[in-house]
């Protein structure tokens, strides 16, 4: 293996952040879809779970995928006022302040999580949505133990 | 885990699961591994059998997934393929026809989510595509089997626009035995249409078209049509939606079992284009018919006949970056031909300045020969560099490139007619949110599938037509018209329609009678059952829309969201990030 070939190996080998995105179907989960349509490029770091509605979000599910290891985590949902379901969005907007809290309180740089709205024709929103994450998940570094 | 225990008796059988990649052709295969994706499967807990095939969605794809339910005796599908937006129902139907309750199925987005957005990092691309896999497993692993549920469709149909489109919805539906409820928001009838002078290709006037349906619409004995009129409440869900109108300042409540939306479009006011509101003879192509009903074409400024005209095309359509102005509004080019090859009988000189020209429909290349026939002038201008106006003593001054002649070229013309964009109409904001429905970057209802599907919804039972769905002209509008009919039809004609069983449910025995849930449902659908001792909260599923609110706000966690369920959620995640190691290496 010549030099090159084996920094090259080992920018391969470099971490990559590990992010859990939780998706309502009717807005980002469909813009996510559109992303792909539109042949999109952006990272592949995150691995989409569809929920129906952003309200569905526990505040655990988040606590607990970075219990787990994630090293970030993305919400996203439909914007406040399009809700399929009215006002799902809106009850996770409330709920999403003392998620932050929370993150914080146990020790987590909130730049872990982050929450953003994306509607169904938005597939760059979502798409830089991701990508902004990765870079400030990149930022942090690693998420650690440290806090238990 | 209670949660196992809420769905069915069935929750304890070992889950026995079968996994179906998918290549799509070439498009997942062609960036994801989709046979290392199929291998490293097997490997996953409960996995009895894994494989992947061309299409699973075709003929053979679907036998193949019959086959091996019924060969490895599988109780649990997951297919990884497409978006399961598109192709959930599709394998739901397969499953099924093994004898598999639908909520068995789980389904995988390798395209849409991997291998279409990440062209170019295959590797990476196929480890997403496994830990998606894993993940759905985990979540199928835990999946219950739910009663399909069927409801009774309430024989009317609402249709919300009188327009053409609206009116030939309306006729559709009740010549075929059913009733209708047409709301029109303004005092009469006709929308877009009656306000044109002479409609392409046959140059009749709007309203000798509008009148026709309009009468029918009157005198039909199943139509009930309500003017000044809007919804103002919507509730319930396909086959029994509630709706709640005011018209003329009386409330009425209406069930309705379908409902087509045909809310039209509106010419936008272009203010900032062109020196339009800076000088009266600069109008738009709308108000000049509006204008050539009511009389003759004379210049507003001095009532004088205008002898030399121009127009400017795409105004305020066909700008990218521009929301609500991105897309072509696809009947100005042709209604500008109309409209200058009929003045041209009045005007000494027509000039037709466009950016591109979009005669496209049947007929309508005739209109543009005959308007050059006439000697109607047609510049093309770069899009980089449009005309400009200015207002010099009175006059209107128009500066435009040729893009033929490669010159710069003047006009003073008496009268400046500029094509604007047919957008989406005022109130639209309110009809989206009445009905829940989404829309495009332009402002218009998005439909289930812009192909396969254009005139469904999202929301099962609510229909778009014509204007509601995308700028259009009236024979389009009208086609749109007649398909929405006959799915409202379709439905009615069933009687019956299955329903999601994908509600919300409480645990008795967990519930703390907190009322968190009774605030946090945007439905109602829950309240306090006064009969039990402490009350506790009971869901009318009925009222339900699945949402799951109500569970992630319950403190107690006596709130399970069917086939939603915390349990399911978490699975995912930990399949993710903590895997269980692989049974004994791959087999």
């Amino acid at each position: 293996m010549t030099a090159q070939a084996e920094a090259e190996s080992e920018v391969a080998k470099e971490w990559e952040p590990r992010i859990a995105a939780f998706c309502c179907n009717w807005c980002s989960y469909a813009g996510a879809d559109l992303a792909g349509t539109s042949r999109i490029q952006y990272p592949p770091n995150a691995r989409i779970i569809r929920v129906n509605c952003t309200g569905r979000i526990d505040a655990e599910f988040i606590l607990s995928a970075l219990d787990m290891g994630a090293d970030g985590v993305l919400v996203s949902g439909c914007h406040p006022g399009d809700c399929h379901y009215t006002s799902g969005n809106l009850k996770l907007r409330a709920r999403w302040a003392l998620i932050e809290l929370a993150v914080e309180q146990a020790g987590i740089d909130s730049r872990r999580i982050r929450l953003q709205w994306a509607s169904a024709s938005e597939a760059q929103t979502f798409a830089d949505g991701v990508t902004k994450l990765i870079e400030q998940v990149k930022e942090v570094g690693p998420i650690g133990r440290s806090w238990i | 885990m209670t949660e196992a225990e809420a769905g069915t008796a069935e929750g304890t059988e070992i889950p026995r699961i079968g996994v179906f990649v998918c290549h799509c052709g070439h498009n997942i295969a062609g960036t994801v591994d989709v046979e290392t994706v199929a291998k490293t499967a097997e490997s996953f807990p409960h996995v009895e059998f894994a494989t992947h095939f061309m299409f699973m969605c075709a003929d053979s794809g679907q036998q193949l997934i019959k086959e091996k339910i019924s060969e490895h005796n599988l109780n649990r599908v997951v297919v990884a393929s497409c978006s399961p937006r598109m192709h959930e129902p599709t394998f739901r139907k397969v499953v099924e026809e093994a004898d598999l309750n639908r909520y068995l199925f789980e389904q995988v987005n390798l395209r849409e989510h991997v291998s279409w957005c990440h062209m170019r990092e295959p590797e990476a691309a196929t480890e997403k595509a496994v830990d998606l896999v894993r993940m759905a497993v985990a979540r199928a692993a835990l999946l219950q089997s739910l009663p399909v549920k069927t409801v009774k469709v309430e024989p009317v149909t609402l249709v919300v626009g009188g327009g053409v489109t609206g009116l030939r919805a309306a006729l559709d539906v009740a010549d075929r035995g059913f009733s209708v409820v047409l709301v029109e928001r303004e005092g009469k009838l006709g929308g877009h249409v009656a306000k044109l002078a002479s409609v392409y290709p046959t140059g009749e006037k709007g309203t000798t078209l509008t009148n026709q349906l309009i009468k029918r619409v009157k005198d039909h004995s199943r139509i009930k049509v309500l003017t000044n009129a809007t919804v103002t409440d919507l509730d319930g869900y396909i086959g029994n939606f509630d709706i709640s109108t005011t018209s003329n300042g009386k409330e009425e409540t209406h069930r309705v079992g379908a409902i087509i939306v045909a809310t039209g479009v509106q010419p936008f006011k272009p203010q900032g284009y062109y020196g339009y509101g800076e000088h009266p003879d600069i109008l738009t192509l709308a108000e000049v018919e509006e204008m050539r009903l009511r009389g003759e074409v004379l210049r507003p400024s001095n009532g004088e006949p205008p002898r030399t005209m121009a127009y400017i095309g795409c105004v305020g359509s066909r700008e990218p970056g521009v929301k609500g102005h991105e897309h072509c509004s696809r009947v100005c080019c042709t209604a500008v031909a109309k409209s200058a090859s009929e003045l041209k009988d009045i005007a000494d000189e027509i000039v037709i300045l466009y950016e591109d020209l979009r005669t496209y429909g049947r007929g309508h290349e005739a209109i543009h020969r005959e308007a050059r026939h006439k000697h109607v002038i047609y510049s093309k201008f770069p899009p980089d560099r449009k005309p400009r106006t200015e207002i010099v003593d009175g006059k209107i001054i128009l500066h435009w490139h040729d893009v033929f002649s490669d010159d710069k070229l003047v006009l003073e013309p008496d009268m400046l007619i500029l094509a604007s964009a047919m957008v989406p109409p005022e109130g639209i904001d309110d009809v989206a949110k009445v009905f829940s429905l989404t829309r495009s970057p332009d402002g218009f209802f998005n439909p289930e599938h812009v192909k396969l599907a254009p005139l469904t919804t999202h929301t099962a039972g609510i229909m778009i037509a014509g204007g509601a769905q995308a700028a259009k002209g009236a024979a389009e509008a009208i086609t749109d018209a007649s398909g929405a009919a006959a799915k409202a039809v379709g439905l009615m004609a069933r009687g019956e329609v299955e329903i999601e069983s994908t509600v919300s449910n409480v645990i008795e025995e967990l519930c703390s009678s907190c009322h968190t849930c009774i605030s946090a449902c945007p439905y109602g659908a829950i309240a306090m059952d006064e009969s039990k001792d402490p009350p506790i909260a009971h869901v009318t599923e009925a009222k339900c829309h699945g949402c799951g609110t109500c569970a992630a706000a319950c403190p107690s966690s006596a709130i399970v969201m069917l086939h939603s369920t915390d349990d399911q959620i978490m699975a995912m995640v930990e399949a993710y990030l903590c895997p269980i190691e692989p049974r004994g290496g791959a087999t």
